[in-house]
């Protein structure tokens, strides 16, 4: 199996499952009991926090778990109270149907490569936004967006209400789904207020996500329950899920920077071996790019019939977000960066990995020019 | 034969994804086509179109096959949807598939196949035809010309059925050894717009509850109440609500009162009838006298009786008396292996 889709799923190590293993049977204790064992279970679940914390530069008590990064970000929409919220042009369908519901929401645009028009946010960044949201990387194309610079914005915003007097709150959120484990995400540099994480991008289970939030921000429960999480979010403790997801924050950690150079010269083998034909398009500026992302455009070809044609050769790659392709719509994050129809229909999302190998990407650079060539031949062929 | 094109209806179903196969070994230029129907999500169940779709391009795209999709989402509402649910409204007992290969199948998808250059078009049906008449399948189990009867003669002689001579374990085995993605599908139950939806949950969607009375047809006594007699239909046995004694069995509705009468009597003789009128008779072919003698399938599937046809009146006498048949139901005209037509109950 050649496996070039990682921005929809990774694979849980070897390691995060030894792990978890331990919390399903033989320290199974809710952490809310009296005891003993349980209270131990308690420790180790308040360690694991710790431990994710410690990676983006923050406490465990200000993370509150959730089920994944969908909760996360429905629970950092809270924040905005239903009122006004700003979101880029391009994020996760999550945070737009988030933003649907509020009571007034715009979009931010976005150059051609993805990237967050900063200028039109200080246009659109009037004095009734109570929400910014703003992904760290975009899920099709792996732009990462300038969210130190968004913040420096947001926090001008913020001084100018206090001058004036203005009682209005404005909070940055930021959904780090992709990105984590490939970039630094440290939430001092960054100065932000909610951060999303999750745990199935970076070789942790599904399931698990968190939301960092920083203390001036008032939150309201996302799931009503016993009073874990600060009451945010009720639920006894998912302890296998949060220990998988710390092991896996651990590890992405200390793999981060020789993992991005391995991930990088990966990549160039590939896209070496893509340029090969004239007429692909490589999307993004891989300058400010997810080492792992290589989206391409193939003028005049169908690009699910090419995932139907490599799945057969046992190569997995996607078009767009997993999510919308599903569903049959459009990406809306390619039709933000200015493609029409036929070229949205024409780009494929190769994310590598760590399942990834040198001998992989040649592999699949040529089945997939010559998945490329079989199509052009069919199509010429109809049009006789 | 060679090099003529064919539009393949492809469902993403184990049928069509055989006859794509056929077609091609054939020697013909198949181009898959995906029919885009009308589909309402019900709480609970939902409508599996876009794996189909994807089930139906993924089998095209491993024959290299040209693949299309045609949005008869409108048109699928207007002709189908609207009919089911005013049918139902007037108290029959419709059956949408017929609807769907007459107006969409084998209408609509035919008249943009030609339009886009189709010599031919198919589908996986499970029927043969002579280019002239309408027959049934090899596999009697699977006979699928009950819901095909209405499909217009034009359009038929110009329609291939290429696993209509095959047995349905032969094309799971097919599909089995051409390693189709869909070889181990389970066939779609149910209407098809609405996927595994009940039917009477699909029509509470648009219907309003009415409730009314269930009474028992000998004595008229009151046994219970029902949440609108247009769900059900008549000689139904199951959900009545009645928890007492022995099962109750539909025997007549009033749709203006809103009241459903059974009977515990399977013998009731509402229940049992010699004749039945018909109405939108259609006979395929030309039959000189005014009355035919026919075999009759009353439903997809039911055993073949025997029956004569009135042409003139419309009325069929069945040679024993039979179940009374729901307004609505369509019952299907057979001599030998040639479908003749058939007729909608009144």
């Amino acid at each position: 199996m050649i496996y070039l889709d990682h921005a929809a799923a990774t694979p849980v190590s070897e390691k995060v499952m030894r792990a978890m293993q331990r919390y399903y049977a033989e320290d199974f204790f809710n952490p809310s009991a009296a005891y003993l064992p349980a209270t131990k279970v308690r420790k180790e679940y308040e360690a694991a926090k710790d431990m994710i914390a410690q990676v983006i530069g923050a406490k465990g008590v200000d993370l509150v778990m959730t089920s994944g990064a969908t909760e996360s970000i429905n629970l950092a929409f809270r924040a905005a109270e239903r009122r006004s919220v700003l979101i880029s042009a391009i994020e996760h369908p999550a945070v737009l149907a988030n933003a649907k519901v509020a009571a007034h929401y715009d979009e931010i645009n976005v150059d051609k490569f993805g990237r967050v028009d900063l200028d039109d946010l200080r246009k659109k960044i009037s004095p009734e936004i109570r929400l910014i949201s703003v992904g760290l990387a975009s899920g099709e194309l792996g732009t990462i967006q300038p969210i130190a610079e968004i913040a420096e914005i947001v926090k001008a915003e913020r001084q100018r209400r206090v001058s004036a007097g203005e009682g209005n709150p404005i909070y940055l959120h930021c959904d780090a789904s992709q990105g984590l484990g490939l970039v630094e995400v440290k939430i001092n540099r960054l100065n932000i207020d909610m951060l999303t994480l999750n745990a199935a991008k970076v070789y942790g289970p599904k399931g698990v996500g968190a939301l960092w939030v920083a203390h001036h921000v008032k939150l309201t429960p996302v799931v009503f329950g016993g009073g874990q999480e600060r009451a945010l979010r009720g639920g006894t403790e998912n302890v296998a899920g949060v220990v998988g997801f710390a092991v896996a924050m651990q590890e992405a950690e200390k793999h981060l920077s020789a993992e991005k150079k391995r991930i990088a010269k990966l990549r160039e083998i590939l896209k070496k071996v893509l340029s090969e034909d004239e007429a692909i398009v490589f999307l993004g500026n891989p300058k400010r790019q997810l080492v792992n992302f290589l989206p391409i455009l193939i003028p005049v070809i169908d690009a699910e019939r090419l995932i139907f044609k490599l799945e057969r050769e046992d190569i997995y790659v996607s078009t767009g977000a997993a999510c919308s392709a599903s569903k049959g719509e459009k990406s809306r994050t390619l039709k933000a960066i200015g493609l029409s129809d036929e070229e949205i229909a024409g780009s494929l999302r190769i994310s590598l990995g760590k399942l990834t190998s040198g001998d992989d990407m040649r592999v699949a650079g040529e089945l997939i020019l010559k998945a490329v060539r079989e199509e052009r031949d069919r199509l010429a062929g109809s049009n006789k | 034969m060679c090099g003529k094109k064919v539009f393949l209806g492809m469902s993403g179903g184990v049928d069509s994804a055989v006859s794509a196969q056929i077609l091609k070994d054939a020697g013909y230029e198949v181009i898959g086509v995906y029919m885009k129907n009308w589909s309402k999500d019900l709480p609970g169940m939902k409508c599996p179109w876009a794996e189909d779709l994807a089930d139906a391009k993924r089998v095209a795209v491993q024959l290299d096959l040209d693949f299309r999709v045609f949005d008869f989402e409108q048109e699928y509402k207007q002709k189908v949807v609207d009919y089911m649910l005013a049918e139902y409204q007037k108290g029959n007992t419709p059956n949408p598939d017929i609807m769907c290969n007459q107006e969409i199948k084998f209408k609509l998808f035919a008249e943009v196949a030609f339009e886009q250059g189709a010599d031919l078009i198919a589908t996986g049906h499970y029927a043969r035809t002579d280019g002239a008449n309408l027959l049934k399948a090899v596999d009697e189990n699977k006979d699928q010309t009950y819901f095909l009867y209405r499909i217009d003669e034009e359009v038929l002689a110009k329609t291939l059925f290429p696993v209509g001579g095959m047995m349905k374990v032969e094309v799971k085995q097919r599909a089995a050894e051409l390693e189709f993605a869909v070889a181990g599908k389970s066939e779609s139950m149910g209407v098809c717009f609405v996927g595994e939806a009940n039917i009477k949950d699909f029509l509470a969607e648009f219907v309003e509850q009415r409730s009314g009375e269930i009474r028992e047809v000998e004595t008229d006594r009151l046994l219970g109440m029902h949440d609108g007699a247009i769900y059900y239909t008549l000689g139904q046995r199951h959900g009545l609500n009645l928890t007492i004694g022995l099962p109750y069995y539909v025997v007549r509705k009033d749709m203006e009162k809103n009241i459903v009468y059974v009977s515990q009597d399977l013998n009731n003789e509402e229940l049992w009838k010699d004749e039945v009128g018909l109405r939108d008779v259609i006979l395929r072919g030309y039959f000189g006298e005014n009355t035919l003698d026919v075999e009759v399938r009353v439903r997809h599937r039911a055993v073949l009786v025997s029956a004569k046809l009135n042409r003139a009146t419309e009325v069929l006498e069945f040679a024993e008396k039979q179940k009374a048949l729901a307004p609505g139901q369509s019952v299907v005209f057979y001599q030998g292996d040639k479908c003749i037509g058939g007729g909608i109950v009144e």
